[in-house]
């Protein structure tokens, strides 16, 4: 009794930081981990190389869409077809009137796949379209 | 008892810095880990023909087509290489920058054809590119 007295008289708690220290850490992985949950890209795609031209500018308002080397279609990922394509692209366009189109198409693609893309936005009225091309290698991958 | 006095009497609040340097630790290996470079992306401009029944008239000598078959460029109706391609075009740019490669693509040609076709030009300095799909 007398311990426990003595034991609460003493000027500050003893506050243990370990346990906070290593849930702020917890935080701060999950929030760097989920930040870049937006700018997922199917891995498979490999790109052609394009050295000369000017460096892709990363403005939010472009429209990432991916064909790989088997010609399906995809945003962010995520598989659509052709019709869903249509469907979303024109949605935005009614929204926010034109908007900058990147076509990541993997290198063995055939043009007739990557053709679809380029009407499906000529059709709904973007007439200027981008292709992705890598400017300097930083993976290991290789063709 | 003594030493539980002797504890409390302390002025600051004793930090172990053990578990915090294992934390430190871990969060760095797990960014080595997981850290995964990006390849730094290059953008090709292109512009798609617009069914436009009037079409502004081009000058037939600031216009170069360009085809795209599945294995070769042909310009001026013979097959040509990338390379040569790329002389006759920085010759062609010479005199004049402002003309546009017209660039009819094949559905069986690969993309690749393309990028690389595109680069060139970006190369040399040429703007204007249109990409018809044949």
């Amino acid at each position: 009794m007398l311990r426990r007295q003595k034991h609460t008289q003493s000027g500050l708690a003893e506050l243990d930081m370990t346990p906070m220290i290593d849930v702020v850490f917890q935080l701060i992985i999950f929030f760097i981990v989920t930040i870049n949950l937006e700018q997922v890209y199917k891995e498979d795609i490999i790109l052609e190389e394009g050295r000369h031209a000017p460096l892709v500018k990363e403005e939010p308002t472009t429209m990432v869409i991916e064909v790989d080397r088997h010609g399906w279609l995809s945003m962010h990922g995520a598989q659509v077809s052709p019709p869903q394509l249509k469907s979303i692209v024109r949605r935005r366009y009614n929204y926010m009137g034109e908007f900058p189109v990147l076509i990541r198409a993997d290198y063995r693609t055939k043009h007739a796949d990557v053709r679809t893309v380029m009407d499906i936005c000529s059709e709904i009225g973007l007439w200027r379209l981008s292709f992705a091309a890598i400017k300097e290698q930083k993976t290991g991958r290789r063709r | 008892m003594s030493k539980y006095k002797k504890r409390n009497r302390g002025e600051a609040a004793k930090l172990e810095m053990t578990p915090m340097i294992d934390v430190v630790f871990q969060l760095l290996i797990f960014f080595i880990v997981t850290l995964k470079q990006h390849d730094i992306l290059s953008k090709l401009d292109v512009s798609r023909p617009a069914p436009d029944p009037a079409p502004p008239p081009v000058q037939p000598e600031n216009l170069l087509t360009i085809t795209v078959y599945k294995d070769g460029y042909v310009l001026k109706g013979r097959q040509v290489t990338l390379s040569e391609l790329d002389r006759q075009l920085t010759s062609i740019a010479q005199y004049n920058k402002n003309v546009s490669v017209v660039i009819k693509c094949m559905g069986d040609s690969p993309h690749a054809f393309l990028v690389r076709l595109l680069d060139t030009c970006a190369k040399i300095g040429l703007k204007n590119m249109a990409v018809f799909s044949m």
